[in-house]
């Protein structure tokens, strides 16, 4: 199975999770709007999924579900118990899908029925079946229609292509997704009713029926047409000419029947399995070849044979037929059915295998060697043991811990790295999404651009690696929409047409930097100044004092978007303080570089793992906490004349710069230490840019803990990342700034 | 400005003319029955726009390059100018 593969079914694995449980939640508590939203969102990003992998079936039963949760939170309907059910049902169907896709690495061949039949269950008024079946009363009267008006065309696909009158709304541009349509030949816009008086029409109501004749196989164009196949008809042409030549795809498919088949048969499953089996194989050949054009009664009449003698030797011998008319039985072609039937026979470690990670088996070995190494040091370490029981203090008992409390030292960190090691996965899990996406983004947004991809290999922790797509979709989002200008202003700018987005990854130290930079129009300081004083994001003091490089930090800040108009794009109220909170939520920083006229950087600077932090020790009200280092700036001692009050808080001057000073002790609720010095000690912080200190009793050592979220009963606690133990048996508390300065 | 009215009183399309920009266009053309269109400048128009000059039918006096016009919709609108 290919890295992309598992990749996809461990993200719809996570995304069947979220939806189930915000499903049940909401069942619960139908009002409860967050929970729908969260269901929502989860199967719209379940249906993007499948896009990617091109299964259409999944899309479009993902798409009706999507459409009823829609129009629940439209408030057009009520969220009800039988409604829960549909939605849950149709989870479980995905969820087999899946698993089939698990053993065989390809989407299950009867799943057009399977996402018929769900999705004629959803509502009575299901949209027309996307890829129309072959109808035994021919093609509908507009094909013939749209034929005879380019009677010079040879099409392999005919479509027709009726956008939902709201569609405009949906972000949706009907012609725009014509125009890329694969190997159109010739197209047809009319009106869907007959156009008002100017004064009457809707600008914003589209109105328009779209036929098309093109080149592609029905396969391809309903690939392409995925995301509207709700409003598509797509019907296969027979072909006067290429007697019985099939598309790759189909060729695929039927190869898949006869696995399928005799798959049943090796296990010598009989009776009501293999017919069921026989039935499915061959409704799925008869549509394929009702779409080719061909002839389907040698395949039906095969089917029947086979189902009166339970054998499935007549059918697989006519499938084959068809794929090879040449040679009638294939023997080749059932060998590879056999072997690729068995290996699919393998029953579910499914849930096991969602929770899996892939590591390379020469990380196990490495881990197991010190493992090994480790055992030594143990017996070594009884050894000394036995000795000290002697009371044989004479012997070099102490050089003998020495040694090996080195040894065991390294062997600990080996074991450490390799243990963080078996959990990273190459940044190019998340960054290979965005070709796709960047694409389709610059053609809704008739701007031209390209994305240039750099170090996809670096490695980083999977926590990190997978919540990474998000903020990187937000940012690339807006270099596009707001970054890159349009073609015109490009040219007259003196640049080339074509705007280039760099998605970098790279090491630096311990760290891991993801970079996203555009050669666009930049950030004017001015507007950025401008929009801060209108929404009193800085006192205008402030912000006639900070400079522009500083000033330009100020977008990360809650509420703030410089966009003057909102496109479907970007602009939907969630702003880059979102990509903020969710970088530092990893334990990492962001910054912004941007030159008027030149371009935008943002860089997303990430820890290597998550699980391994450096903290800072502190001392307060008599115990130890943990300050994450890449929070501190720097530690101070400052004479106690030097702080003034500012109102009920205190702060100091640093550098021309007023810096809160708040009390650990007492914010920690903690009794203050009876001893006040003469000089105060703080640890100056950087949290969201803004420079903070906090007043502690003593500076301790630097220290590379393994953090352990806060569970049971302090799980609530504020304040608090998460805890470790010391050298000396103790907790150590570590901080977590953004949430004790807030 | 993607939308714009020019001293001789023709509309003239520019650039990227988003969806928002269906309004505009259709407000001018239903103020002065008879105006006429030149999108020539266009870059991209989205299919509200598109659907407006062929509900409308306006003179086009100005052609976009975009291809995909050319081959395909030309023969929604009025051609005569």
């Amino acid at each position: 199975m290919n890295e992309f593969l598992e990749q996809f079914l461990i993200e719809c694995r996570e995304l069947v999770e979220q939806a189930t449980a915000d499903l049940l939640a909401l069942e619960q508590q139908p009002d409860d709007n967050a929970r729908l939203d969260s269901a929502f969102r989860a199967f719209h990003t379940l249906k993007g999924a499948a896009g990617i992998i091109e299964f259409p079936a999944m899309a479009r039963l993902l798409h009706t579900a999507e459409d009823v949760l829609s129009s629940v939170r439209a408030g057009d309907q009520p969220v009800t118990i039988d409604l829960i059910s549909l939605c849950l049902h149709c989870i479980d169907q995905v969820v087999q899908w899946l698993d089939v896709m698990e053993d065989t690495g390809e989407p299950p061949a009867d799943a057009d029925a399977a996402a018929d039949r769900m999705a004629a269950r959803f509502a009575t008024d299901v949209s027309e079946p996307f890829l129309a079946p072959a109808s035994e009363a021919g093609p509908p009267a507009w094909i013939a229609e749209l034929q005879a008006r380019h009677p010079k065309v040879m099409a392999l696909t005919a479509i027709r292509y009726t956008p939902n009158a709201a569609c405009f709304f949906r972000g949706e541009d009907p012609l725009t997704l014509m125009a890329l349509t694969p190997e159109l030949l010739a197209l047809d816009v009319s009106p869907a009713q007959p156009w008002p008086q100017a004064e009457d029409l809707d600008p914003f109501a589209c109105n328009i029926v779209i036929d098309g004749l093109l080149g592609a196989p029905a396969e391809a164009v309903a690939a392409h047409l995925l995301t509207v196949s709700d409003q598509v008809q797509i019907h296969a042409l027979s072909r006067s000419t290429g007697g019985g030549r099939l598309p790759e795809l189909s060729v695929a498919v039927l190869k898949a029947q006869i696995a399928m088949v005799l798959g049943s048969a090796g296990e010598g499953s009989a009776g009501e399995g293999l017919a069921g089996r026989l039935g499915s194989a061959g409704r799925v050949v008869r549509q394929i070849l009702a779409q080719a054009g061909l002839n389907t009664h040698p395949v039906m009449s095969a089917l029947e044979d086979s189902l009166a003698s339970a054998n499935s030797a007549a059918l697989v011998a006519a499938i084959a037929a068809i794929l090879d008319p040449a040679s009638p039985t294939d023997s080749g072609e059932q060998d590879d059915g056999e072997g690729a039937g068995g290996e699919g026979a393998a029953p579910g470690a499914h849930g096991i295998a969602a929770q899996a990670l892939r590591v390379d088996v020469e990380r196990i070995d490495a881990i197991i060697k010190l493992t090994g190494e480790l055992t030594v040091v143990k017996n070594a370490l009884g050894h000394a043991a036995g000795i000290a029981r002697q009371g044989d203090l004479d012997h070099s008992l102490a050089q003998t811990l020495k040694d090996q409390h080195a040894l065991l030292e390294r062997l600990t960190v080996e074991l450490q790295r390799s243990v963080v090691a078996i959990r990273v996965l190459p940044l190019r899990h998340v960054f290979q999404r965005f070709s796709r996406l960047v694409r389709e983004m610059t053609v809704s947004l008739g701007k031209s651009a390209r994305l240039v991809i750099e170090g996809e290999s670096t490695e980083a922790d999977k926590a990190v690696v997978e919540s990474l797509f998000e903020p990187l979709l937000h940012v690339i989002r807006n270099a596009l929409d707001h970054g890159v200008e349009g073609r015109a202003a490009r040219l007259s700018g003196g640049k080339p047409e074509t705007a280039v987005i760099r998605l970098q990854g790279y090491r630096e130290g311990e760290r891991v930097i993801v970079e996203v930079s555009d050669d666009g129009g930049g950030i004017d300081p001015v507007v950025i100044r401008r929009v801060a004083a209108e929404r009193g994001l800085m006192s205008p003091d402030a912000l006639a004092k900070v400079a522009d490089d500083d000033l330009l930090q100020l977008i990360f800040a809650p509420g703030f978007s410089t966009a003057t108009t909102v496109t479907h794009l970007s602009g939907r109220g969630v702003g880059m303080d979102a990509v903020r909170a969710s970088i530092e939520r990893l334990g990492g920083r962001v910054s912004i570089r941007s030159r008027k006229g030149e371009g935008t950087s943002i860089r997303f600077v990430l820890p290597f793992t998550v699980m391994m932090t450096r903290v800072m020790i502190v001392e307060a009200a008599g115990q130890a906490f943990g300050v994450p280092f890449e929070a501190v700036v720097e530690t101070l001692q400052i004479p106690r004349d030097q702080i003034s009050a500012v109102g009920a808080a205190e702060a100091f001057v640093l550098r021309g710069r007023t810096v809160p000073l708040v009390r650990l002790d007492r914010t920690l609720g903690l009794a203050p230490s009876p001893v006040r010095s003469a000089e105060v000690k703080a640890v100056v912080t950087a949290v969201g840019g803004q420079l903070s200190a906090l007043e502690v009793d003593g500076f301790g050592e630097r220290l590379d803990v393994m953090l352990k979220p806060m569970d049971g009963l302090l799980a609530g606690m504020h304040g608090v990342a998460g805890t470790t133990l010391l050298g000396d048996g103790r907790v150590l508390i570590v901080l977590d700034l953004p949430e004790l300065l807030q | 400005m993607t939308v714009r009215i020019a001293d001789d009183g023709i509309i003239l399309l520019q650039g990227v003319c988003a969806i928002e920009d269906a309004e505009a266009l259709l407000r001018h053309l239903s103020a002065e029955p008879g105006t006429q269109v030149d999108w020539s400048a266009c870059e991209h128009a989205h299919t509200a726009i598109i659907q407006v000059l062929m509900a409308v039918k306006p003179k086009i006096v100005g052609w976009p390059t975009d291809p995909f016009v050319g081959k395909y919709l030309t023969g929604l609108f009025d051609r005569s100018g």
